[in-house]
């Protein structure tokens, strides 16, 4: 697994510090959605393997949920993001 | 009936015997230090920032987006709560008696921290000045650069004793002597 991660409000810290979330791919369905797509929502994952998105808690430094792009199979770090900024350019791009 | 409380600093049972002359490396305990936590509200962050920057014999630690430690030795905690709470856009809370402050100098400090300590302490990384929030002995807390030999550490009260022993058994290597400061 990536050992490092660049926060970006930290810098580089090791992975320790951090605790995964889980998938940040999944999008929150609106609330009257059918019990079909909560299922799907809650419960049912992906299991990729290639690059993937997270959520990293930085539970022992700025505590901030990032978003981490990440290749479970050559272990690189794409790409880091705070969940906050990330979700913004989510919402202007119309996937949110 | 009225109870007077008598102020024991935490690590009063871990800092015992006769006191010692502090070596070239030690570690020394602040007893009475005021720790302000300092948030910024939504879109205030660079005044804040600013305002606090400007602040005369007050310490400020970056923790995070819109979050500070305000860190005094010689204001008492209501002076520096009034003081930050005159600033536009933030928050103050007092935290003296949750926290604990300690600093550790020596010309190896660097390879004492970097026992406990998963960061870069290079000083073209981490500059005198600058501060952040991390592991430190596997416990949450904020450490400072003071110096180019010298780091300042703030832990929760609570885990300060685990801190305490942790960085004295690091710095055992070179002598690093322990006392109140």
């Amino acid at each position: 697994m990536a050992s490092l991660i660049t926060c970006p409000h930290c810098g580089v810290r090791p992975k320790e510090e951090f605790s995964i979330r889980g998938d940040a791919v999944p999008v929150r369905p609106a609330p009257n959605a059918s019990d079909e797509t909560w299922n799907r929502y809650v419960f049912v994952r992906d299991n990729p393997k290639g690059v993937i998105r997270e959520y990293w808690h930085h539970v022992s430094g700025c505590r901030r949920y990032l978003v981490v792009e990440r290749d479970n199979v050559s272990h690189a770090v794409l790409s880091v993001t705070d969940a906050t900024v990330a979700g913004r350019a989510g919402q202007k791009e119309g996937v949110r | 009936m009225t109870i007077s409380f008598a102020h024991r600093h935490v690590l009063e049972d871990h800092i015992i015997g006769f006191e010692m002359k502090p070596n070239a490396h030690h570690l020394s305990v602040s007893r009475r230090p005021t720790i302000v936590t300092v948030l910024a509200h939504a879109e205030a962050e660079e005044d804040v920032q600013l305002a606090l920057d400007l602040l005369e014999d007050v310490s400020i630690r970056s923790c995070g987006p819109c979050e500070w430690l305000a860190v005094s030795q010689s204001s008492s905690p209501e002076a520096l709560l009034r003081l930050l709470r005159a600033i536009p856009g933030s928050s103050a809370f007092d935290q003296s008696d949750g926290r604990v402050l300690m600093q550790i100098s020596g010309p190896d400090v660097r390879r004492i921290l970097a026992k406990c300590v998963g960061i870069d302490l290079h000083a073209d990384v981490f500059a005198v000045g600058a501060s952040g929030n991390m592991l430190i002995a596997h416990v949450a807390g904020n450490l400072a650069r003071s110096g180019p030999d010298s780091f300042e550490i703030i832990v929760p009260r609570s885990y300060a004793g685990t801190v305490f022993e942790e960085l004295k058994e690091m710095g055992r290597e070179f002598a690093l002597t322990a006392a109140f400061g």
